[in-house]
């Protein structure tokens, strides 16, 4: 977990000093190295605009975030997505199992992935990238998708995820984190 | 069968990716995956396809970047920006003192707004709910349906700044599915209960007691009785201020190409209560469904009494009561098209009105001007519409969580 607090914010540059904040997990450039913590540098601007208004709704309810979403404006959301939105991202150092990459490739393509994240799984609007994002973190997300614990802006991703394997998921987040 | 291997819940606990690793990977791909309920149905042909539903903005568009100077309605009607800075603003309803409550889907609020004469202000007076579309009041009461859950907020026009919700979710029985189970809500003239119940798919084969239906219930949630059967989404209704028949707008299915099948805008006779109206076998004025098929598929189903144009979504309904438009309005239905992401070129995103004539019906445009047919691009999109005691008729747009107000002639221009 995060060893910093919400009201470590300095008040010299607020925005610069919120970044700060961010990148202690999500990685300087967004690009996170932290396990279970999902990188954010290239994700669609509404998508990411879009999951911390729902986190400071409390509509997706995340422990961990909510002291930092918590009475954020709109606009200093925006402009940390707008930030986030333009880094460059990068793949983590975890290790990929390429034989698992294979049959979760195959499975992405009959599931359909990529027709609303792109064939090269970049994202757009409101629907994430998933290529290059942590290993760990596609997991932990697909598995909460199937466990109903998590929805996005609306809940199309738990009807994709309904009944998938825990073995399947762990092909498709291998395929999904090798894709460069 | 699913392999009981982990949970979310324990990986969060810190299972190691090294334990996941080694874990034994016995595949047991399914043959055919579950596509997500709005993408079911699509065909082979189809299959590259980008489209995919559009997303409403969650943050407030200030007033300045709102372009209604751009919407265009009938010579004599005028429109103002009424109410705006209210993200995801979609179905309407009014207190008895004046109040507009607005519900929302995704950004899980319900907006209160007051008018104070040369402007509006709203408060949020529930918030971290499932889809709170379903909007009703009566008695001084407003009751919210969200997806799992029914409130009760007594005497809310004097709480607005401390409301006291009364869960009746265990009285009024929701359905437990997800997928188009965002509800649409009022009360009739039989002061009973009305909701809608979704098909939990794009198009599939439904338990006609469960799903895809209207039904109504006594407000103390007894007596549940089916309406309409056979109904895919029906987000919009209301009665007719003479016959008191119930009309609704339903959504066609999606994935069956640019021409539809369309929307349509349906009946319950009163000695049909509880009639068919065709779905999943017989859309539209008459299709058979190419996926869900049975012999004579729209023998017993009730047609609608106009169809409303392909993937338009046709959502709020109202009828007109008012005396400062033109007589010729009076009794007259208003139709809010959102608009449709399942059609290549765009398709709908304006108020249309609907004129009766006995069981069928003819659909004019009303407020256009949210969709640019030349760039294939839209900047609005209307949702609900209700009138005002003062005849005007206020209109949502949830993309930018604002209303609208159409007015007529010398009617009052509030703010002005």
């Amino acid at each position: 977990m995060c060893g910093i607090g919400a009201s470590d914010l300095s008040a010299a540059d607020p925005f610069q000093a919120r970044l700060q904040l961010c990148s202690t997990c999500h990685g300087e450039k967004g690009n996170s190295k932290m396990e279970n913590t999902p990188s954010l540098a290239g994700q669609p601007e509404l998508f990411l605009t879009n999951q911390l208004i729902l986190m400071r709704e409390r509509v997706r309810s995340s422990e961990v975030m909510a002291p930092f979403v918590k009475g954020l404006k709109d606009d200093e959301i925006i402009a940390l997505a707008a930030h986030y939105a333009k880094l460059e991202p990068e793949p983590s150092d975890e290790p990929v199992d390429q034989a698992l990459a294979t049959r979760g490739a195959q499975l992405a393509q009959q599931m359909y992935c990529g027709s609303c994240h792109l064939p090269t799984y970049e994202g757009r609007e409101q629907m994430p990238r998933l290529a290059r994002q942590r290993l760990d973190y596609l997991i932990q997300t697909l598995l909460a998708y199937r466990e109903g614990t998590r929805s996005g802006i609306d809940t199309s991703m738990n009807g994709v995820m309904y009944g998938v394997s825990d073995q399947d998921i762990r092909a498709l987040a291998h395929f999904l984190a090798s894709m460069r | 069968m699913r392999s009981a291997g982990f949970s979310a819940g324990k990986l969060a606990a810190g299972i190691g990716l090294t334990a996941l690793l080694a874990a034994t990977c016995a595949f047991d791909l399914q043959a055919q995956q579950p596509p997500p309920a709005w993408k079911q149905g699509q065909p082979e042909s189809m299959k590259d396809s980008k489209l995919a539903p559009h997303a409403s903005p969650l943050t407030v568009t200030p007033p300045d970047k709102i372009a209604h100077s751009k919407l265009k309605v009938p010579s004599g009607f005028k429109v103002e920006l009424w109410a705006h800075g209210m993200p995801g603003a979609r179905m309407m309803t009014r207190g008895d003192k004046g109040t507009i409550f607005a519900g929302t889907r995704a950004i899980g609020k319900v907006y209160a707004i007051t008018d104070k004469g040369a402007e509006r202000t709203h408060k949020v007076i529930a918030e971290g709910l499932k889809q709170p579309n379903g909007l009703a009041f009566k008695g001084g009461n407003l009751f919210v349906i969200t997806i799992d859950k029914a409130l009760r907020f007594d005497g809310i026009e004097d709480k607005l700044d401390a409301p006291q919700p009364t869960d009746i979710s265990e009285q009024i029985k929701l359905p437990e599915s997800t997928h188009h189970n965002w509800k649409f809500a009022a009360i009739g003239p039989d002061n009973k209960l009305y909701m809608s119940i979704g098909s939990p798919c794009n198009v599939c084969e439904i338990n006609n007691g469960v799903h895809g239906l209207i039904r109504r219930q006594n407000l103390d949630g007894s007596n549940i009785e089916i309406v309409a059967r056979g109904v895919r989404n029906s987000v919009g209704f209301d009665w007719h201020p003479q016959t008191k028949e119930l009309w609704f707008t339903d959504n066609g299915r999606d994935w069956a190409g640019n021409a539809g099948p369309e929307e349509e805008f349906n009946r319950v006779a009163k000695d049909a209560i509880g009639a068919h109206y065709g779905f999943p076998y017989c859309h539209a004025n008459g299709i058979a469904d190419k996926d869900i098929k049975k012999p004579n598929p729209c023998v017993g189903v009730t047609l609608p009494a106009a169809t409303l144009g392909p993937h338009a979504a046709a959502l709020g309904l109202r009828f007109y009561t008012g005396s400062m438009f033109p007589a010729s309005y009076k009794n007259t239905a208003f139709i809010a098209r959102r608009g449709s992401w399942n059609r290549d070129q765009k398709f709908g995103y304006d108020v249309v009105q609907a004129k009766i004539n006995g069981a069928k019906a003819t659909i004019t445009p009303f407020m256009t001007g949210f969709l640019d047919t030349a760039s294939n691009s839209f900047w609005g999109r209307p949702v609900d519409v209700l009138q005002l005691p003062d005849g005007s008729l206020l209109v949502s747009d949830e993309h930018n969580g604002a209303i609208y107000r159409v007015s007529y002639g010398s009617g009052r221009v509030a703010g002005k």
